[in-house]
């Protein structure tokens, strides 16, 4: 892996139960376009704020962690830094770990996006996609704030090459 | 005479009488044994008045003419009535002093409430606002202040003032010991004696769950600590069997009352059944026992006349029914058993008593549908949705038993994991853990490890080394020490706080003798319960007017510690969360303690061990002190709390495998009780995987007992129980709303309805806990 590369984030959570199902290794990343009025992390929109960090530094934290099984990609818009974020969703993949990816945009159009935003959906388990709209919050459920968001199981999805939703909920 | 009055210490002023002085000093010689003294009384009397007039005060004080009459007794040369004097005036001071100390208790305990009094809220399981709280305190704060003006040795007394040491429950010093595991199989059999009446062996579930609550708030009576029952599984197995074969025969009797229009078919069926018990010892189960079944259908099928195969299935129609009533009556039992626990007053109706429960290892179809429904009550929780505060559960993981897929009680093991990431019980104790393994016998469930109220542990007995066992025992009493006073006091010299480590761990062995003295002059008949139904073990070869003191030596006497993690600051400058090398210390220090429990075990031969001190009020005090006399020193007094024993602080942020990794060693020594936590940050009910595999590592790294903390929020309008923020997720609604939501934490082992109860430094260690694993991973 490119030594050099890095990433903006807005900060890192070890186990974290509230991201994926497990003990997950969660990286916010730092910028997003989206605005979403009521959106969790307001202090993760700025493309110019958090700090930038080398992968192997965050790679170094996930391998210190035994526990952890999978890594989270939130933020923050994780397509937005999706050159960065592949290399760590690869790098989780190889370590035996899955990937859970937050985004506001959504799959469909992701699978038109650019060449990194493709690529990073390669190395996606499980992509939870769509703005979150204050309208439709909802605390009840699980891994997502509001009811348009979908759960959905990328690996299936692209080999039926239709939208599938996750299961094992 | 110029003064015509004196003033008093309480500052009234009064005429003065020389011949109260006169009948003071004539007591003085009485005292001293020197009769006939009263005109030399009198002449002296009259000499410190003639003092006094030389003095020529307006107002002489009652402390000043005191001090005049003993120099006046040691001028003319009366040493002993001096001395004589001068006890009496200190014993006169010491009674003032208590009298004064009580008073402002009691107009504490009167006059304010618990909102807004912290030592009223010392114990949060203690409502200190109702009569019998009041009526409790006051009993509590006398006998406190009593047993160290008049009974501790004095520089015990000293020593648990000042904060070198603390005695726990000192309130009851003189009168009992701590806690039991209960064996309630034991208990039961033959029934056992209430406070006014004999109850008979149970016999249907419903009954054993009941009588098992009484079994607790009876023996809670009699001992200040936790209760527990070490063989909840197999005990109530005994009733969920009994309550089985009852209701066998009644639908087998139905069947035939329906197909064969026998009236009498109830008679005749449990006779019948009587028969073939008595004959072959055989009974209907819950597994259905074939030889059993075999000679049932031919009893049937001679006394009807009916083929074998209609004789069976009258019998599989029988054992459907029977085995889904007794699992609705077994959830019923265990309902009303939470209920009751939750409910049911103890110590002069103050509290509820202190209970725990163990379970997990009995893989009998009956023991394994006890526990299956007293979890799934559990999980359900009270009447009203809440989570049930008591009794504390703890559930035995072994290999080979219920750990991994296809052992017996895999499922149970997996149900304790869903219910206590809902509702934070079950706790999980490991009996694979290297200090618990060695004790186990397979088919001797008294050998099974057991904890009773936050994580009291007994099992070696030096007294009794065949009987190594954790049935009918306790702990008799503890005593913690402060480590961060010994390492601020050393200045960062490790010899200086070794020495005086050493020097805390004489005075609590001699102090925990002291006790234990005392604790030995007891009867039996003052235990009429723990003693009179033989609870304890080896009781009931004592008559009522015998000492307990040959039983009690199956108890352990225990030191414990707080605050290991302020020491290490205080000593090297980071904890042991912060760097190997605190760690590597901590364990050395910890060792130390433990080989001092262990040789004064063998020097004594009585059970000394050291425990990992759960700590609700002393937390505070500790570091309350500490702050008064060392001011505010970084990472150390600046807290309104000392961290629990061995703990990484909770403040502290760090990875849930490392601190469980960094605390496991400190469970191999604390052979007196220990445990550990792990804080996350949301609602593991949603995260089964995360909350298993939390405990999976817990056992792997040798931790011997282990719980997982997070937030349990409940919503009384809807009923929602999870994490509530500001808003309810269940019904939308705000706090402001309505009822307020309810808030339980875990404090100390035990679980707290309401922050409101949480004593200030435990508000003030909740406010810091870190859910593991935030930023800033070190």
């Amino acid at each position: 892996m490119n030594t050099e590369a890095t990433l903006r984030i807005a900060g890192t959570v070890q186990d974290s139960i509230v991201d994926g199902p497990g003990l997950r290794f969660t990286v916010f990343v730092q910028g997003c376009s989206h605005s979403c009025p009521g959106c969790q992390n307001p202090q993760t929109h700025d493309p110019n704020g958090g700090s930038t960090v080398f992968l192997d530094a965050l790679l170094s934290q996930l391998d210190g962690n035994p526990l952890t099984d999978g890594l989270s990609l939130s933020g923050g818009e994780p397509m937005e830094q999706a050159e960065g974020c592949v290399l760590l969703a690869r790098a989780a993949h190889q370590r035996g770990l899955d990937v859970w990816c937050w985004t506001g945009y959504l799959f469909e159009s992701l699978l038109l996006g650019t060449a990194a935003q493709q690529s990073l959906l390669q190395e996606i388990d499980v992509l939870v996609d769509g703005p979150f709209l204050l309208e439709q919050r909802s605390l009840a459920l699980p891994w997502r704030g509001s009811r348009n968001q979908r759960i959905i199981d990328v690996k299936k999805s692209l080999k039926i090459q239709k939208t599938v939703i996750y299961q094992s909920l | 005479m110029s003064s015509k009055s004196i003033k008093k210490r309480d500052g009234r002023i009064v005429a003065f009488d020389q011949r109260k002085i006169s009948t003071a000093i004539l007591k003085a010689f009485d005292a001293a044994y020197q009769p006939n003294m009263a005109g030399i009384a009198e002449r002296l009397a009259i000499k410190v008045s003639s003092i006094l007039e030389v003095e020529g005060a307006e107002l002489p004080e009652v402390e000043h003419v005191q001090d005049l009459v003993e120099l006046v007794l040691m001028e003319e040369d009366y040493p002993a009535a001096a001395k004589a004097y001068i006890l009496y005036r200190s014993e006169r001071a010491r009674a003032r002093a208590l009298g004064e100390r009580l008073k402002k208790i009691y107009e504490g305990i009167t006059w304010s409430s618990a909102k807004t009094s912290d030592w009223k809220r010392e114990n949060a399981n203690i409502n200190g606002d109702t009569a019998m709280g009041n009526l409790l305190k006051y009993g509590s704060e006398s006998a406190k202040a009593y047993f160290q003006a008049y009974v501790l040795k004095p520089e015990f007394a000293a020593a648990h003032a000042a904060g070198d040491i603390h005695i726990h429950d000192l309130d009851f010093y003189t009168f009992t010991t701590t806690c039991t595991q209960i064996d309630i199989l034991k208990l039961f059999h033959g029934g056992f004696s209430g406070t006014l009446g004999h109850l008979r062996e149970p016999n249907d579930i419903s009954t054993y769950s009941a009588l098992a609550c009484i079994a607790l708030q009876s023996n809670q009576n009699d001992q200040h600590g936790g209760q527990s029952i070490a063989n909840f599984d197999y005990g109530m197995a005994e009733g969920v069997r009994k309550t089985f074969v009852k209701r066998y025969r009644e639908n087998l009797a139905r069947a035939i009352e329906l197909n064969l229009s026998d009236a009498d078919a109830e008679d005749a069926v449990k006779s019948l059944s009587a028969k073939i018990v008595r004959e072959s010892g055989l009974t209907p189960s819950l597994e259905g026992d074939g030889a059993y079944l075999a000679l049932e259908r031919s009893a049937l099928s001679a006394r009807y006349g009916i083929s074998e195969q209609q004789a069976a299935a009258f019998q599989s129609f029988a054992h459907r029914h029977a085995k889904s009533e007794t699992e609705r009556a077994t959830y019923q039992a265990m309902e009303s058993l939470l209920h009751n626990l939750n409910t049911m007053e103890s110590r002069a109706g103050a509290q509820v008593p202190f209970s725990s429960l163990n379970y997990g290892m009995d893989t009998s179809p009956e023991g394994r549908m006890a526990v299956k429904n007293l979890l799934l009550a559990t999980e359900a929780g009270l009447g009203g949705g809440e989570t049930p505060i008591f009794p504390i559960q703890i559930f035995r993981v072994k290999d080979g038993v219920n750990f991994n897929p296809g052992e017996p009680n895999y499922d149970l093991f997996k149900l304790a994991c869903r219910c206590s990431a809902k509702r934070l019980f079950p706790n999980f104790i490991f009996q694979d853990a290297p200090f618990n393994l060695p004790y186990y016998q397979p088919g001797h469930p008294e050998t099974e490890i057991a904890t009773m109220g936050c994580r009291t542990r007994v099992v070696t007995n030096v007294h009794d080394p065949d009987r190594a066992i954790t049935y009918q025992r306790g702990n008799l009493s503890f005593t913690s020490i402060n480590l961060p006073r010994l390492a601020i006091e050393a200045h960062g010299d490790l010899d200086a706080f070794y020495a005086g480590l050493d020097r805390m761990l004489d005075l609590c062995v001699a102090q925990l003798l002291e006790r234990f003295e005392i604790q030995s002059h007891r009867l039996a008949r003052n235990f009429p319960f723990l003693m009179g139904q033989g609870v304890w073990l080896d009781s009931d070869c004592l008559k009522p007017g015998d000492e307990v003191r040959e039983v009690l030596k199956h108890g352990t006497l225990s030191i414990g510690f707080i605050g290991l993690a302020e020491a290490l600051v205080a000593l090297t400058g980071e904890h042991h969360g912060q760097s190997e090398e605190s760690q590597t210390l901590g364990l050395a220090i910890i060792s130390r303690m433990r080989a001092r429990t262990d040789a004064e075990t063998e020097k004594q031969t009585l059970n000394f061990s050291l425990l990992a001190t759960p700590a609700e009020g002393l937390a505070g005090r500790f570091a309350k002190i500490d702050q008064e006399r060392y001011g505010i020193l970084p990472g150390i007094t600046d807290r309104a709390y000392y961290t629990n024993s061995f703990h990484i602080p909770v403040y502290f942020p760090i990875s849930a495998w490392n601190k469980i990794r960094l605390e496991a060693p400190y469970h191999a020594l604390t052979n007196g009780g220990h445990i550990s936590y792990v804080e996350v940050d949301g609602d593991p009910a949603q995260n089964p995987e995360a909350f298993e595999k939390l405990i999976r590592y817990m056992k792997k790294c040798g931790i011997g007992y282990g719980s997982i903390n997070h937030a349990v929020d409940h919503d009384p309008a809807c009923g929602y129980t999870g994490i509530i923020q500001d808003v309810c997720p269940g019904c939308g609604r705000a706090e402001a709303d309505g009822r307020s939501f309810e808030r339980v934490r875990r404090i100390t082992g035990y679980l707290v309805g309401t922050l409101d109860r949480f004593n200030n430094a435990k508000r003030a260690e909740e406010a810091d806990r870190v859910k593991h694993g935030l930023d800033d991973e070190h």
